[in-house]
C-alpha cells in the first residue's frame, strides 16, 4: 500500500511539472497582454503587470484590417463545415450502405489521397484557381476543401458501426436510397456532424499554407496570415499586441476543445481502431 | 410468389440499376472534388515538372532539365557548395536535423503524457485537458508567441540561465546554428500534445481485467507498462512514428513564421518545403517547383515505405 502511495506521489509530481510545461506558454501570455512592453521584455521576468493595460488589445482592435480577417475565417470555416458534413456524409453512406459496381475501388482510390502531400499539388492547385479567377479570394479556400478524404473516411466508419437494419426496414418500404438518406441516416448521425463540424472549424482556423498560397492582399487574409503580416511588417516595434492577438486567436480553438473534448478523444477511437 | 420469384423480383436488373445510379449520385460531389484537386494536380505537376514556364508565357519543354538542377543542387550542396547555390539541399539537411530531433522526443513524450493522463491519479483530468491544449492551437499562434519566449531576453533564455547558470544570453532566432533547435522545440511542444490525444485513445482501448490481471500477478506500474500496455500500443507507435515522420519533414509552418518567407539568415531556417513554395511562388519558376516537389515526395516515401516493411506487421 505504502509503495503504491509512492508511486501515485510520483506520478502526480511528473504530471504536475508537464503541467507547468504546457500551460506556462499560455499563462505567461496572458501576463504579458497586459504589461507594457518595457516591462514585458525585463529580465528577470516579473509577472504582475504594472501598470496594468489593455492599451494592447485597443491597438490590436484599431486595425482596421482585424475584423475582416476574422469574418473571413468565420466564412471560410462555416463553409467547410457544412460542406463537409452534407458531402462527406453522402459520400459515406453511399460507401458503407449501398453495393454497386466499382464503388470499393472508388473508395480506395479516394483513400489513397491521404498519402500525397500539399506541397506537391500547390503549384496546379493555384493554376486552377488561377483559371477560374479565384486568387485572392476567400472563397477559393472553402472550394479546395469541400469534402476532405477524411472526412469521407470517417462517415463510412461510423454509417458502417450502425445496425443494417434501420436501412433495409426503409428498401422494404419502397424509399430511395437518397430520401433514405435525408430521412434516417442524417438524423442518426449527430455525434458524427458534431466531429466533423468541429474537426473543420479549428482546420479552417489553424490554416495557414493554402491561405498565403491564394490570398494575396491583407483585406482578404484570414486570422493567422493576418496576425503574421502585422508582425512580419513590424507594424509594431513592441510585441505585446501581437501576443494579445494571439490570445484572441486562440480562444475560438480552446472553447471547441473544452466544449467538445469528449467527442473528439471518443472519434480518434473510432479513426484508429475501427478500420 | 414463390420464394424464388420474390428473391428475382429483390434483385432484379432494375433494383440494380437504381441502386448504382443513386449510390454514384450520393458520391459523385466528393469523388470529383478530390479527383481534381488530388490526382489531376499530382499528374498536372508530374507534366510541369518537363517545361520552363512563369505562369504567362507559353511553357518550354525542357525535359529532364529540372530534375538535373535539383540533383546538381543536391550534390553540389553536399561538395559544398555556397549557401546561396544550394537552398534545395540546406533546405533537405535542415528538415532531417529538424525530424531527428523533434520525432523521437515527441512522440516519448506522447506516450508519457497519456500514461499520466491515463493513471487515474488525483488531478489527472486537469492534467489532461492542459496537455491537449497545445495541439489545439494554431501552429502559426504558437510560432508566435514562441518567437517572443524566444528573444534575447526572453523565458527560455532566463529559465536554461536558471538551470545552467553561465547560459549565456543568444539570440535563438538570428543565430545559423540555433534556429533550427527553436523551431524543433516549439514543435515538440505542439506535436507530443496533439499524439498523446492518439495514445490516450489507444491507452483507453486496453481491456480493464488485462491490466488488473496483471496487478494481481503482483507487476508494478512499470513492468505492467512495459510488459502489457506497450505491447498493445505498439500499432499506434508506429503510426505515430510514420505521421509524425511526414510531416516533420514537411514542416513549413514554423519556419515560415520563425524565419520568414526566404528562410532566415543564410537560409539557416530553410526547410525544403518553404524552398519548393519559394521558387514556386517567389522565383516564379513552378517547373523547377514541381521537379523538387516530385523529387522531396520520392525520398519521403521510399524510407517510410522500408520502416512499414521492417515494423508494420501489426499496423492496420
Amino acid at each position: 500500500m505504502k509503495k503504491r502511495f509512492y508511486y501515485e506521489l510520483i506520478t502526480i509530481l511528473i504530471g504536475a511539472f508537464f503541467f507547468i510545461v504546457y500551460t506556462m506558454p499560455f499563462i505567461r501570455s496572458l501576463v504579458v497582454s497586459f504589461m507594457t512592453w518595457e516591462q514585458a521584455s525585463q529580465i528577470p521576468p516579473t509577472w504582475i503587470p504594472n501598470p496594468f493595460i489593455l492599451e494592447n488589445y485597443m491597438r490590436l482592435f484599431r486595425i482596421e484590417l482585424f475584423p475582416k480577417w476574422v469574418i473571413n475565417t468565420l466564412v471560410y470555416g462555416s463553409i467547410v463545415s457544412i460542406s463537409n458534413v452534407l458531402l462527406g456524409l453522402m459520400a459515406g453512406y453511399s460507401f458503407a450502405l449501398l453495393r454497386y459496381l466499382g464503388r470499393d475501388l472508388i473508395f480506395n482510390a479516394l483513400l489513397a489521397l491521404i498519402m500525397l502531400p500539399m506541397f506537391v499539388t500547390m503549384v496546379p492547385l493555384y493554376v486552377i484557381l488561377a483559371q477560374l479567377r479565384l486568387i485572392d479570394n476567400i472563397f477559393a479556400l472553402p472550394l479546395l476543401g469541400l469534402v476532405g478524404v477524411n472526412t469521407v473516411f470517417m462517415a463510412k466508419q461510423y454509417f458502417l458501426s450502425l445496425p443494417r437494419e434501420f436501412f433495409e426496414a426503409a428498401k422494404l418500404d419502397g424509399a430511395s436510397y437518397i430520401r433514405a438518406f435525408f430521412e434516417i441516416a442524417l438524423p442518426m448521425a449527430k455525434p458524427l456532424i458534431i466531429t466533423i463540424t468541429v474537426y473543420q472549424f479549428l482546420g479552417a482556423w489553424n490554416a495557414f499554407f493554402l491561405p498565403i498560397i491564394v490570398l494575396k492582399s491583407p483585406e482578404n487574409f484570414v486570422y493567422t496570415q493576418g496576425l503574421n503580416y502585422a508582425f512580419s511588417r513590424a507594424w509594431y516595434v513592441e510585441y505585446t499586441p501581437i501576443i494579445a492577438g494571439t490570445l484572441i486567436g486562440s480562444i475560438p480553438t480552446l472553447l471547441f476543445f473544452i466544449i467538445f473534448r469528449r467527442f473528439l478523444i471518443g472519434s480518434i477511437v473510432i479513426r484508429t481502431y475501427r478500420r | 410468389m414463390s420464394l424464388k420469384n420474390k428473391y428475382h423480383v429483390f434483385f432484379s436488373s432494375k433494383k440494380h440499376r437504381r441502386e448504382f445510379l443513386e449510390g454514384v449520385l450520393l458520391i459523385l460531389p466528393a469523388t470529383i472534388m478530390n479527383f481534381v484537386f488530388g490526382y489531376f494536380a499530382f499528374i498536372y505537376t508530374f507534366y510541369l515538372s518537363f517545361f520552363k514556364w512563369n505562369y504567362i508565357t507559353q511553357p518550354l519543354f525542357i525535359g529532364m532539365e529540372n530534375y538535373v538542377r535539383a540533383f546538381n543542387e543536391l550534390i553540389g550542396g553536399l561538395l559544398g557548395a555556397r549557401w546561396y547555390e544550394a537552398p534545395f539541399f540546406i533546405g533537405l539537411r535542415n528538415v532531417l536535423i529538424y525530424t531527428a530531433i523533434v520525432v523521437p522526443i515527441q512522440t516519448v513524450l506522447a506516450i508519457v503524457l497519456a500514461a499520466i493522463a491515463s493513471s487515474r491519479v488525483r488531478g489527472s483530468s486537469i492534467f489532461t485537458t492542459s496537455y491537449l491544449l497545445p495541439g489545439f492551437t494554431s501552429s502559426v499562434i504558437i510560432a508566435l508567441i514562441f518567437i517572443y519566449f524566444f528573444s534575447q531576453k526572453g523565458f527560455i533564455n532566463y529559465i536554461l540561465n536558471l538551470i545552467i547558470p553561465g547560459f549565456g544570453y543568444p539570440d535563438w532566432l538570428y543565430l545559423k546554428s540555433l534556429i533550427i533547435p527553436a523551431m524543433a522545440i516549439v514543435a515538440i511542444w505542439g506535436t507530443s500534445s496533439n499524439l498523446a490525444i492518439l495514445f490516450i485513445a489507444a491507452m483507453q482501448s486496453i481491456p480493464r481485467d488485462v491490466l488488473e490481471q496483471a496487478r494481481l500477478d503482483g507487476a508494478g506500474p512499470v513492468r505492467r507498462f512495459i510488459h502489457v500496455v506497450f505491447p498493445l500500443i505498439k500499432p499506434t507507435v508506429v503510426y505515430a512514428i510514420i505521421v509524425g515522420t511526414i510531416g516533420a519533414l514537411q514542416m513549413f509552418d514554423l519556419s515560415f513564421v520563425m524565419a520568414g518567407p526566404q528562410g532566415g539568415i543564410e537560409y539557416s531556417g530553410m526547410t525544403v518545403v518553404l524552398d519548393i513554395y519559394r521558387t514556386a511562388f517567389l522565383l516564379l519558376d513552378p517547373g523547377y517547383a514541381s521537379a523538387k516537389a516530385i523529387v522531396f515526395l520520392t525520398l519521403m516515401y521510399i524510407p517510410t515505405v522500408l520502416f512499414l516493411r521492417k515494423y508494420g506487421g501489426g499496423f492496420r
